[in-house]
């Protein structure tokens, strides 16, 4: 089982356990784009609260980001459009020397200024950087920020409810360390952004699958493979509505398969945009939660480095439904169906579970259709280079992931290096922490753990054997 | 069947079905109805008006040519990447005096620096000019002259005629440049001020990098169409699809307002609440964006897209005789029968006449990919079998319409786009250990105690509880309470950390009923402007108060309303619903949750909605 899909990297078998890195920002939640807005952030804090009753954050290691500062972002972002993000609100609005930007920085219907607004950018930056600085030092083998993702934003430009793109930032800075880096999106929508960002360059491989054809943002055709030096290094995915479970695997895998093997990234970024799951406000995918989170799976079990990131999403239970069971496959737990109590229960109502049904809708891509495109990208990547300049071998040995499976994280080297400069901590809460510390070791703990994620590998049957 | 002066079959159905569609789905993506910023496009109508008639007559021509086995890709390319802007190249050595005169005097490196390209393409582009546009003109003189002398519509030109207004438009283009054009011809275009938001941008092509999927097979000047190419005929109705919609991600849902106010009108014409529409006369001052303004708009632009004629210089107003009389009486009267006629008589007769509509069927013709090798494919096919031509696409373009659909939009290309991505070096350069952030868990100094309930990583809520009524409002209050204070126990100060405490219903414990009553109040009068109004009536509040109270209370309590009184219809996300709450806060009854036990609160709340 394992072998068929993870066992084509030269770490052999999947590794049971990972390291798992989760960012979150804690005042994420308040941010509001305004009345109407689809884009809600507080989504994020409603997916963290899940992920907390379900006792997911135990298996993790949790930062608050660093807040990426203007700097930070102008190595993607150009200048006056960092200046212009860093400094309007919406008092200023009105003032000439602001307004006459919104329409060059496409700044106004789709992405309105408000309150907050760049410090909601820092944060989902700063929580992609540090993802991907986690990744580099090898302290996680999966980093998690699901305030990430934003992946329309352009180089100068802001575009459908992204201001700053905090994917390509997250890719600059992991390629510091490693030499190729896929990027692979999941969103409902085109991830043009990124797409955009590194299209003439071979060492990001981009790789998005979307509804095409009379749908935001329009780009993304099947024939865009990139240009110069990184022609055939964008992969475009382009269907239809009603995708199902079903379909959408008997894609994702046999291309993210040959992609693994043909350009052996030394890391990957995943952007989980819940926009693809059925019953989206904005969407018209049909995708269960087990669905979407098929691709984290599959994409986990290679053992290359991840960096899990959120993205688009506009039915917010099923945003926070989606990206709490990621996390629990990240982790390597298989979360009960029914909810746990927590705030926001009643969300999650009638039925109050973790998965949706898929609606009955009809899925307008055709078998034909799909192998069409199947064979077109697996064609498309039977043309680049095996494993372009370099060969794997002399890659850092990032992919070498600990066998130990049993392996506490409490139990490793912890690196502690950063001075404790903290810009929010509290060590006096810690102490006052003791007096609620409970005396059960962890030794009854450490054989109770499950790693269901990777038995339910199981239910995985034959792919497409086109590969 | 280069085809905008035949008419396909089906045009007539469309047009029904997509008026269909289009009422019941007010939300279909709005490609064709766009909600824009005050801001007007100064973009010179003129021009885009050019631009159509241009492409579809280089369409013609590619067509033609390649039919006779000479080849010239579209759009042309410079050096296998660089795509070259034809029309605009036509225009610049039209003004500088045709191609003779620009290569006499050696203006052929101006030409491509005003092209944008630099020095090394002036071959380049000399060239492209000689292949493509230079064979253009002669071979345009040429069909002009076959058949001014006579039966033109046969002989040399066979299948590839072009109407003779667009005929006539082109010549103009060709010999007298933009100038002379006028104005009144332009294209059809409503935008209204700033949040009032309809626009019907009828022929709007400048950015349009195309329609979609199905642009292939749209003919003819049939306005409205539904493109055939996905079974279940994709919506592509106003062909305005410019570069600016493209760009919006939201569904629309501004016109929603109006359509619910002309059902109501249909329903009950002499509700007082539609109020009392201006004569006709009023209407040019009109700048407001009530309903009745909306649809008067959404009417003249549903007309005018199957009476456009670039000929007619009629304006909006002197249209106005063809609209429902109900919207220009200035009482309203009951009498949608008679107008429901008018509206029929009116639409069906034009929209089966075929018209020759440069800026309509231009629209059609996608800007960027006039013809691929599969569409030539196409064409040749069905001439064979005219008639089926339109399920032969069909059929055709099922095999797989997402590898050979029409580019709507390409990846710009260049130093103003790409990240700055260094080479390779083989060396690891340090990151900053600032992006590792604050680490807040495992807890630091306790971090054996983090792990005594970790065998219930990942338990949902038990099968049974104890209450007196499982599943009851205050049954989950307390199971939440609960939770939270496991919670609490657990992650101590991080509890605080990660603002558990203001995360729940519990955020109402720090608002007076008196307050909460009237946000809900506010939430419920469904104003647009609520959160401005909300700070000036909540002094106290600062707008993340607001936010928070709106997502941790109230859209959970309306939520838990929904759950129990309509299950069927639940919605987070759309905050223009109304929202049914339980009346009963959360504030006492929650925090003591033992104290006083309702009976059933939920049948109390059903009787008093009914």
């Amino acid at each position: 089982m394992e072998s068929e899909s993870g066992a084509s990297l030269p770490s052999g078998p999947d590794a049971k356990k990972r390291r798992v890195t989760y960012f979150y920002e804690p005042t994420v939640g308040d941010y509001y784009y305004g009345q109407g807005h689809p884009m809600k952030p507080h989504r994020i804090r409603m997916a963290h609260n899940l992920i907390v009753h379900y006792g997911l954050h135990r298996r993790m290691e949790i930062n608050r980001p660093f807040p990426a500062g203007p700097n930070d972002i102008r190595r993607f972002h150009s200048d006056d459009y960092v200046d212009f993000l860093a400094s309007v609100s919406p008092e200023t609005l009105a003032e000439s020397s602001y307004s006459r930007h919104l329409k060059r920085f496409n700044v106004g219907e789709d992405c309105p200024v408000f309150d907050g607004l760049f410090g909601f950018c820092q944060a989902s930056a700063g929580g992609s950087i540090g993802a991907a600085v986690k990744l580099n030092r090898q302290d996680a083998d999966i980093a998690l920020n699901w305030a990430g993702g934003l992946h329309h934003a352009k180089k100068s430009e802001a575009s459908g409810f992204c201001y700053v793109n905090d994917i390509v930032l997250g890719i600059l800075e992991l390629l510091k360390v490693h030499k190729r880096v896929l990027y692979v999106d999941i969103d409902v929508h085109h991830g043009d952004g990124v797409e955009e960002a590194f299209y003439t360059t071979d060492r990001v491989m981009t790789v998005s699958f979307h509804k095409f054809g009379d749908f935001f943002p329009g780009t993304g055709h099947i024939k865009d493979v990139g240009a110069g030096t990184g022609k055939n290094y964008a992969l475009n995915v382009p269907l239809n509505d009603g995708m199902d479970d079903e379909s959408f695997r008997g894609l994702f895998r046999p291309i993210l398969q040959k992609v693994m093997e043909m350009y052996q990234p030394d890391a990957v970024v995943l952007q989980c945009g819940a926009d693809s799951l059925s019953g989206d406000r904005l969407g018209c995918f049909n995708l269960s939660v087990k669905g979407h989170a098929d691709c984290l799976r599959f994409l986990r079990s290679f053992n290359v480095p991840l960096m899990v990131l959120g993205g688009g999403g506009y039915t917010i239970r099923n945003v926070a439904r989606c990206w709490c069971y990621e996390t629990a496959v990240a982790v390597g737990v298989e979360p009960d169906n029914k909810l746990p109590y927590n705030e926001y229960y009643e969300y999650f109502g009638p039925d109050y579970t973790l998965h949706i049904p898929p609606s009955n809708m009809e899925n307008l891509n055709s078998p034909k259709e799909m192998e069409a495109i199947r064979n077109t990208l697996l064609d498309q990547l039977s043309r680049i280079p095996h494993t372009p300049s370099v060969p794997f071998q002399t890659t850092p040995p990032t992919t070498q992931v600990p066998e130990e499976a049993e392996e506490n994280m409490e139990e490793r080297p912890k690196p502690r290096i950063w001075d404790g400069a903290d810009y929010d901590s509290d060590p006096e809460e810690d102490k006052h922490w003791t007096k609620f510390s409970n005396p059960v070791g962890q030794h009854a703990v450490k054989t109770e753990m499950r790693d269901d994620a990777d038995g339910m590998e199981d239910e995985k049957p034959n792919h497409p054997p086109c590969c | 069947m280069a085809g905008w002066s035949s008419l396909t079959p089906g045009s007539v159905l469309d047009c029904v079905e997509t008026n269909d569609a289009y009422q019941k789905n007010g939300s279909c993506i709005g490609s064709d109805i766009d909600v824009r910023d005050g801001v007007e496009c100064d973009e010179d109508d003129d021009e885009v008006r050019l631009r159509c008639t241009f492409d579809q007559v280089l369409s013609v021509f590619v067509k033609e040519i390649g039919d006779r086995g000479v080849v010239r890709p579209i759009p042309a390319v410079i050096d296998d990447r660089q795509p070259v802007d034809l029309f605009k190249l036509f225009c610049l050595v039209r003004d500088r005096g045709g191609y003779d005169w620009v290569s006499k005097n050696s203006l052929w490196s101006f030409v491509a620096k005003e092209l944008g390209l630099d020095g090394g393409a002036t071959a380049s582009v000399k060239l492209i000019y000689f292949k493509y546009l230079n064979e253009l003109e002669k071979w345009f003189r040429e069909s002009c002259k076959s058949r001014s002398s006579g039966n033109g519509q046969s002989g040399l030109y066979g299948e590839f005629q072009l109407s003779s207004e667009l005929e006539r438009e082109f010549r103009d283009l060709l010999l007298d440049g933009p100038e002379q054009k006028g104005k009144g011809d332009g294209p059809v275009q409503f935008e209204s001020d700033e949040n009032g938001k309809i626009e019907f941008n009828l022929s709007d092509t400048k950015d349009a990098y195309g329609m979609h999927a199905g642009a292939d097979q749209c003919k003819d000047d049939d306005e409205e169409k539904v493109c055939n190419d996905d079974q279940n005929g994709v919506l592509i109705s106003l062909d305005s699809l410019n570069k600016k919609e493209n760009d919006r991600k939201r569904k629309r849902e501004s016109l929603s307002g109006m359509l619910n106010w002309v059902v109501q009108i249909a329903k009950q014409p002499n509700d007082p609440s539609i109020g009392v529409i201006p004569g006709p006369t009023n209407w040019r001052e009109h700048k407001g964006d009530e309903c009745w303004f909306q649809v008067i708009r959404a009417r003249e632009a549903l007309l005018l897209r199957r009476n456009v004629d670039s000929k007619t210089e009629e304006s909006l107003l002197q249209k106005k005789l063809k609209t429902h009389p109900l919207l220009y009486e200035d009482n309203v009267v009951a009498g949608h029968q008679s107008s429901e006629r008018l509206r029929c008589s009116e639409r069906f007769p034009n929209s089966v006449k075929s018209r020759s509509c440069p800026c309509c069927s231009s629209c059609s013709v996608p800007q960027s990919n006039l013809i691929s090798p599969r569409k030539k494919e196409l064409d040749n096919n069905s001439k064979e079998q005219a008639p089926e031509e339109v399920d032969l696409l069909a059929t055709n373009t099922m095999v797989c319409p997402s590898v050979d659909a029409p580019h709507e939009k390409h990846v710009s290309v260049g130093t103003l786009f790409q990240a700055d991505v260094p080479e390779w070096t083989g060396v690891a350069s340090e990151s900053d250990i600032k992006w590792l952030g604050t680490r807040v868990w495992p807890l630091q100094c306790e971090e054996d105690s983090s792990l005594h309930e970790a065998d219930l990583t990942g338990k949902g809520r038990p099968d049974l509880c104890g209450c007196q009524l499982p599943g009851s409002v205050v049954c989950i209050r307390f199971h939440i309470a609960e939770a939270r204070m496991k919670l609490k126990r657990e992650l101590g100060s991080l509890f605080y950390r990660w603002r558990f405490d203001r995360m729940g219903e519990e955020v109402s414990l720090q608002w007076t009923a008196e307050e909460e009553k009237r946000f809900k109040d506010l939430v419920k009068s469904n104003s647009p402007s609520f959160w401005n109004r909300a700070s000036r009536w909540f002094r106290k509040k600062t707008r993340e108060n607001l936010v928070s109270y709106y997502f941790n209370v109230f859209l959970v309590q309306s939520r838990s309303y929904q759950n129990r009184v309509t299950p069927k219809n639940i919605d987070s996300d759309d905050d223009e619903t109304e929202f049914g709450s339980f009346s009963n806060g959360f504030r006492h009854d929650a925090v003591e949750v033992s104290a006083n036990f309702e009976a059933c609160s939920q049948n109390q709340q059903c009787t008093d909605l009914d």
